[in-house]
């Protein structure tokens, strides 16, 4: 009994199932694989989804504690774990399940198992033989575990910090990047004593330099340390508390009950044994693809994480489409660099393009402007903090080239300038929309008024 | 940083249609590339020029020694002129030629008035004088046509540009109210516009809003040619180098002098019957000064 897809997808992350679900509407009989038994992938999971759940609680204990300032007390919230776990996860089933009815309507076969390469037209599942015309691997990333370090059950990665096993009185987390952060802030919320330690020089890297400086000092004001510049060179697991002993900026032990590490994600491209389909991989993991997402073999497709940075949803999502369309015999690719980022703390940091340090790093000539929200009267009547929107833009046309935010609800504020970047607006173009007032948005205009001398409300 | 920009829509149709954008923008000279620039049936004329330019992109050294010299900016503006006119107007030449036997006697009878006003009188301030009356009659002739192909402008005046070749480049200063001017003003004229082409003095008064365009080779040579209608005009009437004939008088072949001429003219307004009629006209005066008095 041989099994055969037209179009099989290993992964149903939200690029798989995307990918799966494109190609099952344009036609192609499409089987899509996943060790686990709901669909969504690390994202849906145990990723962005719950983590947003989370993030939610945190913004609302927040909200409520500084509204004293206003003349409006609450009690200190009494949290229930139990409870709140089991509500995000009744999310993430919501949605899951949601996601197996929209499979069904569209006739795709989901297989549980884990899917290796026996050669360029078979995969084994679970010990199952199955041959394909088309696949596409969107196998993803996992956590990257810091070498040396113990085995321990207090030591967590992402995917045991979402667990939301316990509140640790002290939590440290190593690596400053969106994940950390995110972490920082939920666990923060909930009344742990969060201590950041960071290698580089700034939180958020990739980041604009000013707007991730904006980010740290309202983290830090809201009792989380953060600790750049400093490297973790051990660590003891021996005592009652773990110990972390520190050099760089912080030099010396910080104690914790928990630590987690975000240091980064590793692709998944060796745990399929690709090399049986003529396939390499890279030392990281990750499996190199064109801008129509094929890989070395012309039948295979990659997409997502497991083709390396950056490692988005969004990204994998537009790939996924690509590969289904190309599979199809669609002319289709991801033609641009423009994958916004957003860091979903309080408040939010999000950016797109190029920031200012990186034009410098590649030669290319930028000027940039900027609003700041202290100035933004919707910000300041909605008890928002410090804030910035920040356009980067070529001198010479005005066209815009990237866009940075920081400030409550960044990442909702950043899709009309990656719009605007797309359509190769200028400041012209975006001081001349009318924004409605009073709303954050307008502060994207009023930064390009800014750099036009048409400002009047600085 | 690509100096172009297309939106996602435009790219991916591109992609589909396997348009390269960068190239396309630079044929185009344009930096926003939108979806009627991939639509083949709006790829009119300046594009489909533009698309073929590959042509011309060729390594002439390959081939032999070669010099590489800058244009000059004269010769760019009437190249995009010609380009434009080329790739625009249907043009049509009609030949005929005229017996100028009267004229050249005339041009012999004025010498010492010439010679008294201190103007050479040449056979073009006739052709000039014969053009203009001509156009009085045949109003078509003295128009133009709007961009749109919509409108057609009827001229109430009659200005003649007269293409001098300079070492500089071509240029066409205009004799204004030709037909207001007697033989000699315009013979004047004619060699004080040339002297301020070849010497770079022309103003922007001195050019442009003609009737019609002459183009006269015949102090060089040639039997014929087809000139290119200087746009906005619709005609331009080429000259060539006038021979002696045997020119059969109904008793005996006599010896004449015929000047070629060329009419190019531009097909949307004129129609070939009209520019037949025309160059009979024009024709007919040249061989009968005497109809400039009529």
């Amino acid at each position: 009994m041989s099994n055969h897809a037209e179009f099989l997808v290993l992964g149903a992350g939200p690029g798989g199932y995307a990918c799966a679900f494109r190609a099952a509407d344009l036609g192609l009989n499409t089987v899509l694989v996943d060790p686990r038994a709901t669909l969504g992938g690390v994202c849906l999971n145990e990723g962005c989804i719950p983590s947003k759940a989370l993030l939610h609680s945190a913004e609302v204990i927040r909200e409520a504690s500084h509204m004293s300032h206003w003349g409006i007390g609450f009690e200190k919230p009494s949290i229930n774990l139990d409870k709140l776990r089991d509500k995000k996860e009744s999310i993430v089933t919501s949605l899951t399940s949601g996601l197996a009815g929209l499979s069904r309507r569209r006739k795709v076969k989901v297989v549980q198992g884990t899917g290796t390469f026996v050669d360029k037209n078979t995969v084994e599942i679970d010990g199952e033989e199955w041959t394909f015309d088309n696949l596409v691997i969107s196998v993803g990333s996992a956590p990257i575990s810091l070498p040396g370090w113990p085995d321990d059950d207090r030591i967590w990665d992402s995917r045991d910090a979402l667990e939301l096993r316990e509140i640790p009185s002290h939590l440290t987390i190593v690596g400053g990047g969106i994940i950390g952060l995110e972490m920082a802030t939920v666990y923060s919320a909930l009344g742990s004593q969060v201590q950041v330690v960071e290698m580089g020089s700034q939180i958020a890297a990739g980041s604009d330099k000013e707007c991730a400086a904006i980010l740290h000092d309202a983290l830090t004001s809201d009792g989380i340390t953060i600790h750049t510049n400093t490297q973790v060179v051990s660590v003891n697991t021996a005592s009652e508390c773990i110990e972390l002993t520190c050099d760089g900026d912080f030099t010396g032990v910080i104690e914790a009950d928990a630590v987690i590490q975000a240091v980064g994600r590793r692709a998944n491209g060796l745990k399929i044994n690709a090399e049986a389909a003529g396939l390499d991989v890279m030392p990281n993991g990750v499996i190199q693809v064109d801008s129509s997402c094929r890989t070395a073999q012309p039948n295979i497709f990659a997409i997502g994480d497991v083709t390396g940075n950056p490692m988005l949803a969004h990204r994998a999502t537009h790939q996924g489409h690509v590969a289904a369309e190309v599979a199809s015999g669609h002319s289709a690719a991801l033609d641009t660099d423009l994958i916004p980022s957003v860091a979903y703390t309080n408040p939010e940091l999000a950016w797109v393009g190029l920031t200012p340090a990186q034009a410098t790093d590649q030669g290319i000539v930028v000027k940039q402007t900027s609003f700041p929200w202290a100035a933004s009267g919707r910000n300041l009547a909605s008890g928002g903090g410090d804030g910035l929107t920040k356009l980067v833009y070529c001198p010479d046309t005005n066209r815009l080239l990237g866009a940075s935010i920081v400030g409550r609800g960044a990442g909702e504020l950043l899709s009309e300038l990656v719009l605007a970047i797309e359509m190769g607006a200028t400041l012209e173009d975006v001081a001349l929309t009318v924004h409605a007032h009073p709303t954050l948005a307008e502060t994207t205009a009023f930064a390009a008024e800014r750099a036009l001398g048409t400002l009047t409300d600085l | 940083m690509k100096d172009h920009s297309a939106s996602p829509s435009v790219r991916a149709k591109a992609l589909e249609l396997s348009i390269d954008l960068e190239k396309l923008a630079a044929d185009l000279d344009k930096r926003q590339i939108t979806l009627d620039d991939l639509s083949p049936k709006q790829n009119t004329g300046r594009s489909q020029v533009a698309d073929s330019l590959s042509y011309w992109d060729v390594d002439h050294s390959l081939y032999g020694d070669v010099q590489i010299q800058a244009t000059s900016k004269i010769d760019r503006v009437a190249s995009d002129n010609l380009s434009a006119a080329n790739t625009v107007i249907p043009q049509v030449t009609h030949q005929d030629h005229a017996d100028i036997t009267a004229i050249e006697a005339l041009r012999g009878q004025f010498k010492l008035e010439a010679k008294k006003r201190g103007v050479k009188l040449t056979g073009l301030a006739f052709y000039v004088k014969a053009l203009a009356h001509t156009l009085k009659k045949f109003q078509k002739f003295n128009a133009s046509l709007s961009s749109d192909g919509q409108t057609l402008f009827l001229k109430e005046y009659v200005h003649i540009g007269i293409a001098v070749d300079t070492e500089h480049g071509l240029m066409v200063p205009v004799i204004r109210n030709v037909d207001k001017k007697g033989l000699f003003t315009i013979a004047a004229e004619i060699i004080e516009l040339a002297n301020k082409a070849k010497s770079r003095k022309l103003s922007a008064d001195d050019m442009g809003g003609a009737s019609m365009t002459i183009s006269n080779l015949g102090g060089i040579g040639g039997t014929g040619f087809t000139p290119i209608v200087n746009p906005p005009e619709v005609a331009i009437l080429g000259i060539t180098r006038t021979e002696t004939r045997p020119f059969w008088d109904g008793e005996a072949f006599v010896p004449t002098k015929f000047a070629p001429l060329d009419l190019s003219y531009d097909h949307r307004v004129i129609n070939g019957a009209d520019a037949a009629r025309f160059l009979a006209e024009l024709t007919h005066v040249l061989k009968d000064p005497r109809q400039l008095l009529v």
